[in-house]
């Protein structure tokens, strides 16, 4: 025998799902705009029929339907779309950080321009040979240094703002494993309080968008692997669990930053910088360390099963992610020895370029003018020095520059051929100027027999091909992180329209639910009021 | 597939931002003139840039030295004109001076006038380019003819037969400078005997012995300015080459890296009408959703 009240009751459970759907709407309209939101949807399961199998149930005809009931607000959202989306957005990370370098460095070399090194070593050249047609003419001398002078400003100029570039950078990789470190810590802390959620039955959505915020963001940095822990207790089958995150090395083996409410912090390794992160001098690799709740930092190897010190070389990071592309573009040991010799990466390689060739340069002019004689009829001297000194071993690019008697006295500039023995001056003889303006043309054996201004246009257009490249795959990566996410968004992002659609359907299931509620009223008006009241 | 308003905006942005970068390229290239800005933007391009640069900076360089090789070449010239007809005129008075009608006492007249004569060789001597002693060799700035200096002393300081080279091509070297210290010395010294002679009163068959030497000196003369006029053809030809190289060096830069104005222009316009059309579409889009629809 069913209860008198049986309908009152399926409806007012239908009353509260559709207002659970109705409210659960109003959640999704109200974060249609919110990063990293996902749409949620109520699930809804019929409650069990009438009667209840049992030995003693009720034998009635049929099995009443006794209305709904809400078993779970779950999120919209599709793992694989997710895993594609980190992949591709680990290179956009490092072709991005690569592109942005290689542009800092051409504004540097500014080339081709009218003021950059090669005019400023042409008109150099030019100078020499005005000087070679008036060898005697104090002006023509004072435009040699002062162009001398100009071509090494222009050195300077480069390595000086290289050498910030690198700095800069060395800073970014700083803030970058500072950022990423927050996300790790971040990234346990949500993992422990789902994991609180969870085994009451609950799905923390918010949290779960929350995580997946932070693991998308640690992905441009690092390429990373994502396991799911299931929680314990009572919790739902479409619970998501804590997540392990592991950070993969090109060999195949992986580090594990996060497990559960656990987590490790990155260091770099060979570093003796205060904060452990921002390098200081080349990278050799990252460690992992446990902060202990003193401050205290233990070392890990890479499964956390020792307290060891393991050093990840960088050589076996993976071409992904913005953190190899930024120390890519700093600078890092090819064999983690960290040994000076080992350095590669776009900016060391670059300073080191334009270091040989500022070197070669130097000693090959300064061999020239030694063997031509000044106004006076005497031996010339060196011309190029390291600045402040008369020192013409190790020149840089950073440091060459005139040297100072000859900015003060340009009269000793050797020009002239004559014998220096016995010294009979030569005014009108500009013919060492002359052999000194055509080493424009002649290859230097330290730039493998390629001249000055030759090697720095390879150096340009090496420059030039890297970063079309890097700009070329950035771009590629974009676009595939940008089909992703637009693959994301269909399945995971709020739509108005189809939320208003909901809105109207669940009014009216509310409204429909009430209005059952009103008839069930009036039939037991019928029955309480009306009835066995025959002749009255 | 599902798309939501969000997907719709974002690719509305997207769209936007790459047209305007589009955009912010074109008008750069207008701008500037240039087709690459930064060596990425076309590697070879840029390379070659910095190539045609210097190749157009040769040129123009060698332009200018060969402007110096021209006023040298014009001024040595022109003096050795002025020696040549120095000498014609010592010629005719010697003539006069050799004829046994002459006295001793028009020869003496004849004389003082050989003696400007000597001092306008030797002022031609030291001719002068700015602050530049002409033939002198290397030593340009010393007189080739002063008291005890240059010419005028026994042995000559072998600088002042140095020559002065100056380049007007890759490679190409032309002596812009003449070295006739030697001419210049026999020239004074055959006037310094002549004056001796005159004043001993020498007889008219020993004074026309002089005459052999002024011949001799002028056709020395006339050998030097042969060549000079070689050089000058040579200058000539190389500065109409250099005149050309200009144009080609030039037109190979600008076909290198100069926009083509028409069709950056075209591009422009249609780039712009493209971003126009992006707009509007995105203001109709992006407005309606189904909230303005229901009551």
């Amino acid at each position: 025998m069913r209860s008198t009240f049986m309908g009152l009751e399926a409806s007012k459970r239908g009353l509260f799902a559709q207002q659970s759907a109705l409210y659960t709407t109003g959640h999704n309209i109200s974060n249609a705009n919110t990063e990293g939101y996902t749409r949620q949807r109520v699930n809804m399961t019929p409650t069990l029929g009438y009667p209840g199998i049992g030995l003693d149930s009720p034998k009635t005809a049929g099995f009443i339907g006794t209305g709904v009931e809400v078993t779970a607000v779950q999120r919209i959202r599709d793992d694989f779309t997710d895993k594609q989306y980190r992949q591709e957005t680990n290179k956009l990370g490092y072709w991005q950080a690569k592109s942005d370098t290689i542009t800092q460095m051409e504004d540097i070399l500014n080339e081709p321009s009218d003021y950059g090194l090669a005019q400023t070593l042409d008109q150099f050249w030019n100078s020499l040979q005005d000087l070679n047609v008036n060898p005697e003419d104090g002006g023509a001398r004072a435009v040699v240094i002062q162009r001398g002078i100009a071509v090494a400003d222009s050195f300077n100029y480069m390595y000086n703002s290289l050498s910030k570039v690198k700095e800069n950078t060395a800073k970014e990789i700083g803030v970058l494993l500072k950022d990423a470190n927050s996300i790790l810590e971040q990234i346990a802390s949500l993992n422990g309080q789902i994991q609180a959620i969870e085994p009451n039955g609950y799905m923390p959505n918010d949290l779960y968008d929350a995580r997946d915020s932070l693991l998308d963001k640690l992905s441009t940095y690092f390429p990373i692997e994502t396991t799911k822990v299931p929680s314990g207790g009572n919790a739902l089958a479409i619970a998501e669990g804590a997540t392990t995150v592991s950070l993969k090395l090109n060999d195949g083996t992986t580090v594990k930053l996060v497990d559960g409410n656990d987590y490790v912090q990155l260091r770099n390794s060979g570093d003796s910088a205060t904060d452990g992160q921002t390098p200081t001098g080349m990278v050799t690799g990252l460690h992992i360390v446990k902060v202990n709740s003193n401050g205290t930092e233990t070392f890990l190897s890479n499964d956390w099963s020792s307290t060891r010190k393991t050093v990840n070389d960088i050589n076996n990071f993976s071409t992904l992610g913005k953190f190899k592309g930024l120390v890519d573009s700093y600078g890092y040991s090819t064999d983690g020895s960290g040994d000076a010799n080992t350095e590669k990466g776009q900016l060391p390689d670059m300073i080191n370029k334009l270091n040989l060739m500022a070197q070669s340069f130097a000693t090959e002019f300064n061999k020239l003018h030694k063997d031509g004689t000044d106004l006076t009829g005497t031996s010339g001297e060196v011309f190029f020095v390291q600045n402040g000194t008369t020192d013409e071993t190790g020149i840089t690019a950073g440091n060459i520059y005139v040297a100072q008697n000859l900015i003060d006295d340009p009269n000793l500039i050797a020009a002239s051929d004559s014998d220096p023995n016995p010294g009979n001056p030569e005014p009108g003889n500009g013919k060492q100027a002359l052999k000194l303006a055509n080493m424009k043309f002649s290859g230097l054996s330290e730039l493998e027999d390629i001249s000055v201004q030759t090697y720095f246009e390879g150096l340009i257009g090496q420059l030039g091909v890297d970063g079309q490249q890097a700009e070329r795959l950035a771009y590629n990566a974009q676009t595939l992180q940008q089909a992703v996410e637009e693959r994301r968004d269909s399945v995971s992002s709020v739509s108005l329209d189809e939320e208003m659609t909901n809105m109207i359907t669940f009014q009216q299931a509310y409204n429909a639910n009430a209005r059952m509620i009103t008839v069930v009223d009036e039939t037991l008006d019928k029955i309480i009021n009306g009835m066995g009241r025959v002749g009255l | 597939m599902r798309v939501t308003q969000s997907m719709l905006s974002g690719n509305l942005l997207r769209n936007l931002s790459s047209s305007y970068s589009k955009l912010d390229k074109l008008q750069e290239q207008i701008n500037t003139g240039k087709k690459v800005t930064r060596p990425s933007d076309d590697p070879v391009v840029a390379m070659k840039g910095i190539g045609y640069r210097t190749d157009l900076n040769n040129v123009e360089q060698y332009s200018r030295n060969i402007g110096e090789a021209y006023n040298w070449l014009d001024t040595t010239d022109d003096t050795f004109d002025k020696i040549g007809s120095t000498l014609q005129r010592a010629n005719e008075l010697m003539v006069q001076a050799t004829s046994d009608t002459t006295t001793p006492e028009d020869r003496k007249k004849i004389n003082s006038e050989l003696k400007q004569l000597r001092e306008h060789v030797q002022s031609l001597a030291n001719t002068k380019i700015g602050e530049r002693y002409i033939f002198s060799g290397t030593k340009t700035t010393t007189a080739p003819y002063q008291d005890g200096v240059g010419y005028d002393t026994n042995v000559v300081d072998n600088a002042f037969n140095k020559s002065i080279e100056i380049q007007v091509f890759d490679g190409i070297n032309i002596q812009i400078n003449t070295t006739p210290i030697g001419i210049f010395k026999e020239i004074d010294q055959m006037f310094e005997q002549i004056d001796k002679d005159i004043t001993s009163e020498a007889d008219s068959s020993t004074l026309s012995a002089h005459l052999t030497t002024i011949d001799d000196n002028l056709n020395k003369l006339l050998n030097t300015r042969a060549d000079i006029g070689a050089r000058q053809n040579r200058v000539e030809l190389m500065d109409e080459r250099l005149q050309t190289q200009e144009i080609i060096a030039t037109k190979l830069m600008s076909q290198n890296e100069d926009v083509d104005y028409e069709e950056a222009i075209v591009e422009m316009t249609t780039q712009e009408s493209i971003l126009r059309a992006a707009l509007s579409a995105g203001a109709n889009i992006i407005q309606p959703t189904l909230v303005d629809f229901i009551k």
